[in-house]
């Protein structure tokens, strides 16, 4: 089940990926004497009530989050990651006062931060992207830090010590590669699915992210309200991608656990 | 016992100057300056940058204003309501916007520890469900709940079966449903649901397998209310922690089911860019999940007595 999902998660952030640079004149150009169309052969989901191509917007709509999610895990994992293993590592003043710090900005919602900074830096994908991996940094941090801080004790390490093993490798392939890895994993798949649920609801709700006539799955869904039926395929086939894809999300993050508590 | 709470509330007042202190930052750091955003601000510049202290360094212009945040000023609207104080502006959208948090605080809460109850660890299958169920967005969820009810009470409408219900359609009042609706949405989607009851499971099921519940069980005593007790505490830490992202998500209930609250305002003046109303409601979050983390500790201090003898 978990390889299932790691598959087709792979195969929608590869979609995402290359989408930008296909040729999408089905989803974009309107065509008034297809609207409204239902499932054929030549539009298997359909048309909107623009005459464009369902599927084809569907598709192009995953480089919304596709590009722009795997930035702000980046910027998660930069931040994060090498700050909180060496303060965890090293102790002290450090580690305290890098504690601190992620306890302090973990009390700012993650969504209200985004907003507010986009609010004062503009909407922009890249400005999206930056805020939601800055926002994260304290949860991905403080998960960093917590384990770290538990393992630096035990025997191994101290033994790896003893054996006089430089403190680098002892820090970075022992304890975050090897006993966070899987963890900071999670966290990067939640930070994903975040990204997702957070582009699709201000492209949904409207006046930030993806605005018509560029789809993504929240304003293919609300552009469609009130003019279909609820079980017409072509209004919830944005839905039905959404849901599954965060389902595929959280099942991979799902298996990192299994495998990491044995 | 009080020394404990002192040095927790001690630390939890630290945190929240420190977040308020990295939003200030954040909003200083920004090219150009609140001026810039005003129609009319060019003519203004001179009063407005002595009015508003903008003449003055950046740290002092952090200490001011953290200065005037703990007193409650939290400055003037700039387009949201151009003018008027911010917290006049976010009086009462506040307390509906505190009353749902509440809600579906504790509606997620006793859904979880109910079906943590329920699965305790065996029932893999129902777990799964609940996960992928909850994993859904909560504006798909309020979408679909919409969209479902307003077709479906057309349809009955049409046929002459009901007459129109008060909420149908009339998005600008007031409505019992809207609310009891955002209050499950938030209890349940973007995957709220599903880790409260993970946890939740978790801590049953290690309060279960305690050696105190075993000696009460071999005496022949009931359990429940023994595991009840001790589940209080990761209950509590559970609250506290989900507090940050039930804020979060009251701004998309708030928005997408129309509810005058913080989190529709915080919406419109990020789109608006009315910086003093967006800081405003941000400090208001960041002092609300301060303020449940103290709550959270104080439950747990006053429950077990091992905390209590670690000050």
């Amino acid at each position: 089940m978990s390889r299932v999902a790691w598959v087709l998660l792979a195969v929608v952030v590869c979609i995402g990926l290359v989408a930008p640079f296909g040729d999408w004149e089905r989803a974009m150009t309107v065509i008034p004497t297809e609207a409204g169309l239902g499932p054929s052969p030549g539009h298997p989901l359909g048309t909107d009530h623009l005459g464009r191509d369902v599927l084809a917007r569907l598709q192009l709509a995953t480089s919304a989050f596709a590009g722009p999610g795997l930035l702000a895990c980046a910027v998660a994992l930069v931040l994060a990651v090498p700050t909180a293993a060496v303060s965890a590592y090293r102790g002290g003043v450090l580690g305290s006062a890098t504690r601190f710090a992620f306890t302090s900005l973990a009390a700012i919602p993650r969504f209200v931060l985004v907003l507010l900074v986009l609010s004062i830096y503009g909407d922009s994908p890249t400005t999206l992207a930056l805020a939601v991996g800055a926002s994260y940094v304290p949860l991905l941090g403080e998960a960093v830090y917590e384990r770290i801080e538990r393992l630096r004790g035990e025997e191994y390490v101290l033994a790896s010590q003893a054996h006089g093993l430089a403190g680098g490798r002892i820090l970075w392939v022992h304890l975050v590669w090897f006993a966070c890895g899987r963890l900071i994993g999670r966290h990067l798949l939640a930070l994903f699915g975040f990204y997702l649920v957070l582009e699709t609801t201000l492209s949904y709700i409207g006046g930030f992210g993806v605005q018509e006539p560029h789809p993504s799955w929240g304003n293919m869904l609300v552009f469609e309200w009130g003019r279909r039926s609820l079980v017409d395929p072509g209004l919830l086939a944005p839905g039905i991608a959404l849901w599954a894809t965060l389902a595929l999300t959280d099942w991979a993050s799902e298996s990192l656990g299994e495998v990491e508590h044995g | 016992m009080l020394r404990t709470l002192l040095g927790r509330a001690v630390l939890t007042v630290s945190s929240l100057v420190a977040a308020a202190t990295a939003v200030q930052l954040l909003l200083w750091a920004a090219p150009g300056d609140p001026i810039d955003l005003l129609p009319n601000g060019a003519e203004l510049r001179p009063q407005l940058e002595a009015e508003w202290g903008l003449d003055q360094p950046v740290w002092m212009r952090v200490v001011t204003n953290l200065g005037r945040a703990a007193t409650g000023e939290l400055g003037t609207s700039l387009s949201y309501r151009p003018g008027t104080p911010v917290t006049e502006v976010l009086a009462q959208p506040a307390l509906n916007s505190f009353a749902l948090l509440i809600a579906s605080l504790v509606l997620a809460l006793a859904w979880s520890a109910g079906l943590a109850a329920f699965t305790r660890g065996r029932r893999q299958h129902t777990s799964r469900l609940v996960r992928t169920l909850s994993v859904a967005p909560v504006f798909l969820l309020a979408h679909l709940c919409i969209h479902g009810l307003n077709e479906v009470t057309w349809s009955l409408m049409e046929a002459g079966t009901i007459a129109r219900p008060a909420w149908f359609a009339l998005p600008g009042e007031a409505s019992a449903m809207r609310t009891a609706l955002a209050v499950v949405l938030l209890a349940v989607g973007s995957g709220a649901l599903a880790d409260m009851h993970r946890e939740a499971e978790q801590a049953l099921i290690s309060i279960r397998r305690s050696g105190f519940v075993d000696a009460a069980r071999a005496r022949g005593e009931p359990t429940f209310l023994l595991v009840a007790r001790h589940l209080t505490l990761p209950l509590a830490s559970l609250a506290a922690a989900r507090t940050g992202f039930l804020l979060g998500g009251l701004v998309v209930v708030e928005k997408v089911l129309l509810i005058n609250g913080a989190g529709a305002i915080l919406w419109q003046a990020a789109l608006l860019r009315d910086v003093p109303v967006a800081l405003g409601i941000t400090l208001m979050a960041a002092t609300t999940v301060c303020a449940a983390r103290l709550a959270a500790d104080a439950l747990r201090v006053g429950i077990d007595p091992r905390l209590r003898s670690q000050a």
